[in-house]
Parts: structure tokens; C-alpha cells; sequence
């Protein structure tokens, strides 16, 4: 193969791989916060203390 | 309107590094053809390296998040060592490509074995795989945040290892090409766009290390929110 072959290969590559990881990450983002917002409009709440593992350990350090 | 800093910094590497593409394909000059075999391939470093440097960024950030996981129970620490893992992940696996395809165009094969740098950033990268996939298919709880985050934790031994690997042991892998004295000057327009290919991709895996962390704790609120749902609070 032609060295321009392996120059195209190669970034078409990385910016396939680029535009899969960014879209997974903002697609997560959008579809976790619809689904917040739904659960907490059914609720009638907001805000919460955002992680429940951490709290519970220095919780119970504290103790 | 609220700025989203995330997105923002997303927008902007996409920027840089899309004109460090163009420069990387139209303006630097080309390398010497009776130093490389394939004098063309040589432009794909213009990503690579800066892919690796990137990578070397999130290591670091998956580092620091498991140290403070393990030491500290940190709650920032731990989504620092999620984000951190998820571009390790990304920027390894871009850099590794790359990489391979330079090493079929160049060398004649895309891996060797025998060299140390290209092992130690293999190694490197499928900790970091492991660690996201590992992460997707446990349920969240303190003994698998223990277990990855002592992984990310002690996995960091490789990373001085590959930074100096090239220096000390160089078998395949071309030597530094900034940082390692008379053998790795560059030119300066060759150095220009390596280096708005660097802070590109810093900006890019800023961004995306933002978001990421805003996602863990959209996860972790979720869960409140269905805990409380099913009556389980």
C-alpha cells in the first residue's frame, strides 16, 4: 500500500473512534438527564445528595 | 444562558484538532525520504503523539481519582477515576492505532513485541479497558470501587515505565522528539502543529472528562431517584 493509504487509514480510524466516544458520551448525558427530569417531576423533588456509596462509608466512619 | 463548560471545551479540541489535521495534511513539511520508508505515513504522528500525551493526561486523572477513593472515599475522587479511565480508554486505543498502521507503513509489521514502549502503553491500555468494562458489568458498590480503583491505583507504575522506555531501552520504537537532547529536535513548523495538536486534544479530554463526571453523578442521582421510587429509602 501506498504511504497516503496508510496516512488516510489511520486518521480515518482515530476520528471514527473519536466520533463513537463522543457521541456515546453526550447521548448518555442527554438520555440520563430526561430521565431525571421525568422521575423527579413525578416525584415533585429535586436535588439530591448525589453519592450514596461515599456518604454511606463516611457516614459510618463518622459513627 | 447557562454555558456548559463541557461541551464547550468538546466544541473547541474538535476545532484544534481538525485544523491540526488540515496542517498536519497540507502545511508541515514533509520528512527526509532517505530517513523513513514511508515518508507520507510519517504525518499520522501529527495525531498520535498528541493522542498519547492526551492519554498520559487521563492516566494521570485515573490516578489521582483512585488514590483518593482508596485514601479518602472521595466521592469527586471516584468520578475522577471514571472519567479518567474512560479517556485513558480512548486516547490509548486512538494512539495505539495509529501507531500500528505508522508500524505497518514504516517497520513492515504494526506490533513488536519485543519493545517495550509499545508493550508498556498495550498494557497501559487494556488496564484501562478493563476497568471500563469491568466498571459496566458489576454493580456499583465499595468493594468494586475498591478492587478498580486499586488497579488505577498501582496500573500507574507503567506510566513512568513507558515515558522512559524509549530513552533507556530503544529497540523499535523511535526515540523522544522533544525532550531527549540532539536527536530529537524538530522543525519549528513541524513543532508548531505538534504542539496546537497537544493542547487540542488537553481541551478535548477536558471536555470530555467534564461531561463524563457530570454523567456519574446523573447515574448516581438516577439511583436515589429509583430507590426512592421503589420505596427502598
Amino acid at each position: 500500500m501506498e504511504g497516503m493509504t496508510y496516512l488516510a487509514i489511520a486518521y480515518l480510524g482515530m476520528i471514527l473512534g473519536l466520533g463513537i466516544w463522543t457521541w456515546t458520551v453526550v447521548s448518555r448525558s442527554i438520555n440520563l438527564q430526561s430521565r431525571i427530569k421525568a422521575l423527579e417531576d413525578s416525584l415533585g423533588l429535586e436535588g439530591f445528595e448525589s453519592d450514596i456509596l461515599a456518604s454511606e462509608v463516611n457516614d459510618g466512619e463518622e459513627n | 444562558m447557562r454555558v456548559r463548560h463541557g461541551e464547550l471545551l468538546l466544541v473547541m479540541g474538535f476545532t484544534g484538532i481538525m485544523v491540526t489535521l488540515f496542517l498536519a495534511w497540507e502545511w508541515a513539511p514533509s520528512v527526509s525520504i532517505d530517513a523513513f520508508e514511508s515518508p507520507e505515513a510519517q504525518r499520522i504522528f501529527y495525531w498520535h503523539v498528541p493522542a498519547a500525551w492526551a492519554a498520559f493526561i487521563a492516566f494521570s486523572v485515573l490516578f489521582i481519582g483512585s488514590a483518593l477513593w482508596v485514601f479518602k472515599r472521595s466521592p469527586v475522587g471516584w468520578r475522577l477515576h471514571v472519567a479518567g479511565s474512560e479517556a485513558s480508554l480512548a486516547c490509548g486505543l486512538m494512539a495505539v492505532w495509529s501507531g500500528c498502521v505508522w508500524g505497518a507503513a514504516e517497520w513492515g509489521t504494526p506490533w513488536d513485541w519485543t519493545d517495550v514502549r509499545l508493550n508498556t502503553f498495550g498494557l497501559l491500555t487494556l488496564l484501562a479497558l478493563f476497568l471500563v468494562l469491568g466498571r459496566q458489568s458489576q454493580p456499583d458498590g465499595i468493594e468494586s470501587r475498591d478492587t478498580f480503583s486499586t488497579f488505577g491505583l498501582y496500573g500507574f507504575v507503567l506510566v513512568p515505565i513507558t515515558y522512559v522506555a524509549t530513552r533507556i531501552w530503544q529497540i523499535r520504537h523511535p526515540g523522544p522528539v522533544i525532550g531527549g537532547g540532539e536527536e530529537s529536535s524538530l522543525s519549528s513548523d513541524m513543532g508548531l502543529v505538534l504542539l496546537l495538536g497537544a493542547i487540542s486534544f488537553t481541551i478535548l479530554i477536558a471536555g470530555h472528562m467534564i461531561m463524563s463526571i457530570r454523567i456519574t453523578e446523573y447515574e448516581q442521582r438516577l439511583e436515589r431517584l429509583q430507590n426512592k421510587v421503589d420505596g427502598r429509602i
